[in-house]
C-alpha cells in the first residue's frame, strides 16, 4: 500500500508540491521564530558570560519590578562600595556605571540608529573589564571617551575626533581616544558603548555617587558562593549580590522572558498560516478522494478492505506533511535573517551570530507539520472508505454521504454563535489559554455537528448569492464571466473552503486595521480634547521608553515666549496584592492642571494640588478592575524596592495613554520610585506669541543642550502616535500576508484540480472557437469570484469581529469607533489581484489542454 | 469500387479538400501511421459518413480536417483556406466561424441552460444571434419547451439535440459529427440523424460524420471506408445491410 502511495506521490509532483508548500510556509515561519530567538538568547548569553568574566561575586540593582531601561536612581550608594571593601575575602571590589544614553556625532546626528541601544558606560578596573582597547586608550579625564569598534567604524569617528555623549546632564563634546573591542571579539549585541571615567560617567547620567554594579573579586581560597553569602549579609534587600555565573544566567534567563513575547508573537502568526494550510489539505483532499472514486472502487474490487483505504489516504497525508515540514523547517533556518532584518526595518536592532538549530526546533516543525496535514486529510480519508467497489464499473457514482444529523438544528446555529461571541471576549479580555481553548474546542465540535446538519438543508445559499453578485462584475465582459461565474458556484461546498483559506487572513488584517483605526481616532479625540498646551518635548528616540534630562524642564521655562512647563515621566509600581506592574505617571500638579483636562470620574483640579505625596488619582478602568474607592489606602512597591503607602484620591478617565493606572506626583517619583529623569515635557506659550516664534528657539536650545530630545506641536504628536501605530500595522501586515500567500496557494490547487475535472469541456469550448486567450480569462475570473468571495467574507467577519471586541470590551471608555474604509476597499482589490496572481498558472495549463481531448470517447 | 458521386468532380464545390495526408504518432520502433497518403474533397450541400473499424484512422481524419489535430504532411483547406499554414490564433477563429461539431457525448455546458448552450458558439465569438434563423432552430430540433433547462435536465436525445442547433447556429460552412448516435437509444437516434438529414436537404448544410454504426451511415448521401489509415471504399450510400457486408469486407 505504501508503494502505491508513493508511486502516486511521485505522479502528481505539481499537486504534492503546491499542498505541501501550504503547510510548509507556516511551519517555515514557526522554524524560523525558533531559529530567531533561540539565536538571539545564545547570543546575549554569550554577551553575559563575556560580561562578568573575572567577577566573583556581583552588585546590582534588586528590581523586583523587572529591569527598566527608563532612568531610575541606583540605590548602590558609595558607603555600600566602602563596606563590600571591608567584608572578609574581598581581594577588590570597584562600582561601575553602565546605564543607557545618547551619542550624537558633532553634527547633532545619532550614531546608533533604530532601536539599537547605546550605553554610557565608566572605566573598571582591568579583571574586571571586559573591553579590551584595538586602538589608543581608556579615557583618563573628563574631555576623554573610548568607543566600541562597531560604532566607530559604522560613524566613520576615528581616534582624536569629537563626539557628543547626552545623558542627564546636558549634552557634552568628548575627544576620542580609544577604539574598543568587546569579549573575544564577538559583537556586543549591536549596541553601542561610550566608555568614559568613572566621575564623568555619574555626572553624566545624573547619578553621582552612586552605581549601577559593583564588581567584586575574591581573595584566593575564598569561593565565589561563599563570597557572596559573606557580603549578602552587609547589603540591604535594595541590592541584589549574585556569583559572576549566577548572574549570567540571570541576565539570560531575564533576556529569555522578554523575547518570549517575540516568540510568542511570531508564533501566533505561524499558527494563523497553519489554519489556513490545514484549509487547503483538507480541500485538496476531498477533491482527490472525488476524484480518485474510480480507483478506490477498483482497489475494492480487488479485495482492499476499507481500513486499507483510509490508510493509503492517511500515508498520503503523512508523507505530504513530511515534505512540508521539512521543506518548512529547512525554510525557517532560510528565514531567521529576513525576520531579523524585518525587525531591523522597523526599528528594533537585535544581536545575533550564527544560526542556532536546537533539537526542538526540528522536532516541534516536524510535528506540527506532519500532525496538521494527517488531522487535516483525516475527514477525506474516511469519505474515502466509503466508495463501494461498483465505483470501479461505473462513471459518476457518488460516494454515499452520511445521514445528517437532523436534531438541533435551530438550536445548533445559535450555540454556535453563542461561541464564536465568547470565544473573541475570552481573546479579547486576555483569560488564560485554556479558558480559550475550551472554548474553541467546544467551538469546533459545534461546528462539525452544523456541518453535517447542513446536508439537509438548502446549502450554501449564502456563497451562491454572494458568487452571483461578484459574478456582476465580470458578467459584462461575455461568456467567459458568465462561464466563470456559474463555474465558481459548481461546487459551492469547494469554493467556500477555497475563500475560507483567504478569509482567515483577511478577517485578521481588517480586524487590526480596524482596531487601529479607531485606537488613532480614539488618540486624536483624546489628545484634542485633553491636551491645551502648545509644544511636547520628548526624546526623539523611537525607544518609547527613553527619557530626557530633569534639568530640561528648568532650561524650557527660561525660553522667552513660554509662558508654563510641566514635566510628566512614566514609572512602574506593583500593589501588595498583585504580582504584576502597574503603569504610573507622575505629574507636577500646579503646572499639569493648566496644559492638562483631565476627565474626572470622581474629584476636581483641586484633587490634584491635594496628591502631595502620599495621593493618587487612578484610572477608571484600573479602579473598576481592582474595585478601588476614593480614600483607599494602598500599599505600592517601588522601583526602588520599598513599599510606599498611597491613598486614592480622585478616579479619571484618560484615552490619550497619557495618564497611568495610577497617577502620582513627580515629588513623590522622585522621593520614592527613584525618578531620575522625564518622559515628557509640556510647554504652554504665553498668550500673543505664534508657534513660528517660539518653537524654534526651543530646537535651537534642544540643538545645543538636549540633542536627544525635540519638540512636537499637538498635531504633530498626533502624528508621531499615528506612525506608531502604522508600523506596528505594517509589521502585523506583513507578517498576515504569508496566511494570504498560503492561501494562494489553496486556490492554485483547487483550480488546477478543477481545471483536471473539466478537461472535457474545455477541450470542446476550444473545439467550437473559443480562444486561448477566452479560455485563461474565463479560468482568472473565476479565481478572481472565488477570492473576492473569501475577502468580503473576511471583511465581513473582521469589521463585526473588531465591533463586537470594542464594545464589550471598551464601551464607556471613550473608544472611537473608526473605520478605515480606504484600507478596507484597497483589502478588497489585493483579494482580487490575489485571486489574479493565484489564476495565472492554472489558467496557462487550461489554456494548453489538449482540444483533442473533448473528443476522446471513454 | 467505381469512384461516382460526391467526389467533386461534377459540378459541386469543395468545402473541405484534403490531399495526401499522412499522420503519424510517436517516434522509431513504436511508430504508428493513423493515415497514410490520403486524399479526399467533401463537396458543398452534402452528407458524407467516414466509417471503418477502430483504429483506422477515421477518428484522425476527421481531427485533422477540423483543425484539431494537425498532419505530418500534406494538405487540408476549409472553404478555401489552407490550415496547415494557420497558427493557433487563425485556428481557432476558423472553427468558430466556418466549423460546427456534434460530439458523441453531447459535451454540453452543465452550467448552462439549453439556449444558453444553443448561442454558445456566438458568444464566443462576441456576436450578435440571428433571431429568425434561431427560433427556426429550435422549433426545427423540436426543444422550444427545454430552452431554460440545463442539460443535467434533459434526456440524451434532447441533449444531443440542443448541440445539432448549437452546431447549426454559426451557419459554419461544414459540421463535423463524431459518432453522434454513440451515446444514444434508437430513437433518439433516429430523431438526431434524421436532423442532420434535414440539414443538408432544407439548408444545404454540408456534414461529415464519423461512425461505426452501419444504420448510421445509411443516412448519408457518400460512404467512405477507411482501414489501416487509408480510403479502402468511396461511393454512394448504401443501405444498412451493404453497409455492414462492406464493413466486414475490410474488417
Amino acid at each position: 500500500m505504501l508503494a502505491l502511495v508513493a508511486r502516486g506521490f511521485l505522479q502528481r509532483k505539481l499537486r504534492v508540491l503546491l499542498t505541501a508548500i501550504a503547510i510548509a510556509l507556516g511551519v517555515a515561519l514557526m522554524a524560523g521564530t525558533y531559529v530567531l530567538t533561540d539565536t538571539i538568547n545564545k547570543s546575549f548569553a554569550g554577551i553575559f558570560q563575556t560580561a562578568t568574566k573575572g567577577h566573583d561575586v556581583v552588585i546590582t540593582p534588586t528590581q523586583s519590578l523587572g529591569r527598566r531601561v527608563i532612568s531610575q536612581t541606583s540605590p548602590i550608594t558609595e558607603q555600600m562600595l566602602a563596606q563590600v571593601r571591608g567584608t572578609p575575602g574581598v581581594a577588590e571590589a570597584a562600582g561601575s556605571i553602565f546605564t543607557p544614553g545618547t551619542f550624537l556625532d558633532v553634527h547633532g546626528k545619532r550614531l546608533t540608529t533604530g532601536g539599537a541601544p547605546a550605553f554610557i558606560g565608566s572605566e573598571v578596573p582591568k579583571r574586571f573589564e571586559s573591553f579590551t582597547a584595538v586602538h589608543g586608550r581608556f579615557p583618563v579625564n573628563a574631555e576623554e571617551v573610548a568607543i566600541d569598534e562597531a560604532t566607530a567604524e559604522r560613524s566613520n569617528l576615528k581616534i582624536g575626533e569629537q563626539m557628543i555623549v547626552a545623558g542627564s546632564a546636558p549634552a557634552k563634546r568628548y575627544t576620542i581616544v580609544g577604539i574598543l573591542r568587546f569579549g573575544g571579539g564577538q559583537s556586543f549585541g549591536g549596541a553601542g558603548a561610550a566608555i568614559l571615567t568613572l566621575a564623568e560617567a555619574q555626572r553624566v547620567v545624573g547619578d553621582t555617587g552612586r552605581y549601577d554594579q559593583i564588581d567584586v573579586a575574591a581573595r584566593p581560597g575564598v569561593t565565589p558562593s561563599g563570597l557572596r553569602t559573606r557580603i549578602r549579609g552587609e547589603l540591604p534587600s535594595t541590592v541584589a549580590v549574585r556569583t559572576g555565573s549566577e548572574q549570567a544566567s540571570k541576565e539570560t534567563s531575564d533576556l529569555e522572558s522578554n523575547l518570549s513575547f517575540l516568540r510568542t508573537f511570531l508564533l501566533v502568526f505561524a499558527y494563523v498560516a497553519l489554519v489556513v494550510g490545514a484549509f487547503i489539505i483538507f480541500n485538496t483532499f476531498s477533491i482527490t478522494v472525488a476524484q480518485r472514486t474510480r480507483e478506490f472502487g477498483l482497489l475494492r474490487t480487488l479485495g482492499a478492505s476499507r481500513a486499507q483505504i483510509r490508510r493509503s489516504v492517511v500515508y498520503e497525508g503523512l508523507m505530504l506533511g513530511i515534505v512540508g515540514g521539512v521543506v518548512g523547517l529547512l525554510g525557517g533556518i532560510a528565514l531567521a535573517p529576513g525576520l531579523d532584518q524585518l525587525f531591523k526595518s522597523f526599528g528594533a536592532d537585535l544581536p545575533d551570530s550564527g544560526t542556532v538549530i536546537e533539537t526542538r526546533t526540528i522536532v516541534v516543525s516536524l510535528a506540527v507539520g506532519v500532525g496538521v496535514t494527517v488531522l487535516a486529510g483525516l475527514s477525506p480519508a474516511l469519505r474515502a472508505t466509503r466508495v463501494p467497489p461498483l465505483a470501479a464499473m461505473r462513471e459518476g457514482v457518488e460516494i454515499p454521504r452520511r445521514t445528517p444529523i437532523t436534531r438541533g438544528r435551530h438550536a445548533v446555529p445559535v450555540l454556535l454563535a453563542l461561541i464564536g461571541v465568547r470565544l473573541v471576549v475570552a481573546i479579547a479580555l486576555g483569560e488564560p489559554f485554556s479558558t480559550i481553548a475550551i472554548t474553541f474546542a467546544i467551538g469546533v465540535v459545534l461546528l462539525y455537528v452544523r456541518l453535517r446538519q447542513r446536508a439537509t438543508g438548502p446549502r450554501y445559499r449564502l456563497t451562491r448569492a454572494l458568487a452571483h453578485a461578484v459574478g456582476g462584475l465580470v458578467r459584462w465582459r461575455g461568456i467567459t464571466g458568465r462561464l466563470a461565474e456559474e463555474n465558481s458556484i459548481r461546487q459551492p461546498g469547494r469554493t467556500l473552503t477555497t475563500a475560507s483559506a483567504l478569509t482567515v487572513g483577511i478577517a485578521l488584517v481588517t480586524l487590526v486595521a480596524v482596531l487601529a483605526d479607531g485606537t488613532k481616532a480614539t488618540i486624536n479625540q483624546a489628545v484634542d480634547r485633553s491636551f491645551a498646551g502648545d509644544l511636547i518635548v520628548e526624546n526623539s528616540s523611537v525607544n518609547s521608553e527613553a527619557a530626557i534630562p530633569a534639568v530640561l524642564a528648568p532650561a524650557l521655562r527660561r525660553v522667552p515666549g513660554v509662558a508654563s512647563v510641566t514635566p510628566i515621566a512614566f514609572t512602574v509600581g506593583r500593589l501588595r496584592t498583585s504580582t504584576s506592574n502597574e503603569a504610573i505617571t507622575a505629574v507636577e500638579p500646579e503646572s499639569f492642571e493648566r496644559v492638562y483636562r483631565v476627565e474626572w470620574k470622581q474629584g476636581s483640579n483641586a484633587t490634584l494640588q491635594r496628591l502631595g505625596e502620599s495621593g493618587a488619582i487612578v484610572k477608571n478602568s484600573f479602579a473598576s478592575s481592582h474595585h478601588l474607592k476614593v480614600g483607599q489606602r494602598l500599599e505600592v512597591l517601588t522601583p526602588t524596592d520599598r513599599y510606599v503607602p498611597i491613598t486614592v484620591e480622585g478616579i479619571a478617565e484618560d484615552n490619550t495613554r497619557l495618564l497611568g493606572d495610577l497617577t502620582i506626583t513627580l515629588a513623590l517619583a522622585r522621593r520614592a520610585f527613584g525618578q531620575r529623569e522625564d518622559a515628557l515635557d509640556f510647554v504652554s506659550y504665553e498668550k500673543g506669541v505664534t508657534n513660528e516664534q517660539v518653537q524654534p528657539r526651543v530646537e535651537e536650545l534642544l540643538a545645543s543642550y538636549f540633542p536627544q530630545a525635540r519638540s512636537r506641536t499637538a498635531a504633530q504628536f498626533k502624528a508621531d502616535q499615528s506612525g506608531q501605530i502604522n508600523s506596528l500595522l505594517a509589521l502585523i501586515y506583513v507578517l498576515l500576508a504569508l496566511s494570504v500567500i498560503v492561501s494562494l496557494f489553496g486556490i492554485v490547487n483547487t483550480l488546477v484540480l478543477s481545471i483536471y475535472e473539466r478537461t472535457r469541456e474545455l477541450g470542446m469550448l476550444r473545439a467550437i472557437g473559443t480562444s486561448r486567450a477566452q479560455i485563461r480569462q474565463m479560468i482568472r475570473y473565476e479565481s478572481v469570484i472565488t477570492a473576492l468571495i473569501g475577502g468580503i467574507f473576511g471583511l465581513v467577519i473582521g469589521v463585526v469581529a473588531a465591533v463586537l471586541i470594542t464594545t464589550l470590551t471598551l464601551s464607556g471608555s471613550g473608544y472611537v469607533q473608526a473605520f478605515p474604509v480606504g484600507t478596507l476597499l484597497i483589502l478588497l482589490v489585493v483579494a482580487a489581484v490575489a485571486g489574479l496572481i493565484a489564476a495565472q498558472l492554472p489558467a496557462r495549463r487550461a489554456a494548453r489542454l489538449d482540444t483533442l481531448s473533448a473528443l476522446a470517447s471513454e | 469500387m467505381a469512384i461516382t458521386a460526391g467526389d467533386g468532380r461534377d459540378g459541386y464545390s469543395m468545402i473541405v479538400e484534403a490531399s495526401h495526408l499522412s499522420r503519424r504518432y510517436g517516434e522509431g520502433e513504436a511508430a504508428v501511421d493513423a493515415l497514410s497518403d490520403v486524399s479526399v474533397g467533401f463537396p458543398e450541400g452534402r452528407f458524407a459518413a467516414i466509417m471503418g473499424p477502430s483504429g483506422s484512422g477515421k477518428s484522425t481524419l476527421m481531427h485533422i480536417l477540423a483543425g484539431l489535430d494537425s498532419p505530418t504532411s500534406g494538405s487540408v483547406r476549409v472553404a478555401g483556406v489552407e490550415l496547415t499554414e494557420l497558427g493557433d490564433r487563425e485556428l481557432t477563429q476558423l472553427r468558430r466561424d466556418r466549423i460546427g461539431f456534434i460530439f458523441q457525448t453531447f459535451n454540453l455546458l452543465p452550467v448552462l441552460s439549453a439556449d444558453e448552450n444553443i448561442l454558445l458558439p456566438l458568444s464566443i465569438a462576441g456576436r450578435k444571434p440571428d433571431h429568425a434563423w434561431y427560433e427556426q432552430l429550435i422549433d426545427t430540433v423540436g426543444i422550444r419547451d427545454r430552452l431554460s433547462h440545463r442539460p443535467a435536465e434533459m434526456s440524451g436525445g434532447q441533449q444531443q439535440r440542443v448541440a445539432v442547433a448549437r452546431a447549426l447556429i454559426s451557419r459554419p460552412s461544414v459540421v463535423f459529427a463524431d459518432e453522434p448516435s454513440g451515446n444514444l437509444d434508437s430513437k433518439s437516434s433516429g430523431d438526431v440523424l434524421r436532423l442532420l438529414r434535414q440539414a443538408v436537404d432544407d439548408i444545404g448544410q454540408t456534414v461529415v460524420m464519423v461512425t461505426h454504426d452501419a444504420h448510421a451511415a445509411s443516412f448519408a448521401d457518400r460512404l467512405l471506408l477507411l482501414a489501416d489509415g487509408r480510403i479502402v471504399h468511396d461511393g454512394e450510400a448504401v443501405s444498412t445491410e451493404q453497409a455492414l457486408d462492406l464493413m466486414k469486407s475490410v474488417g
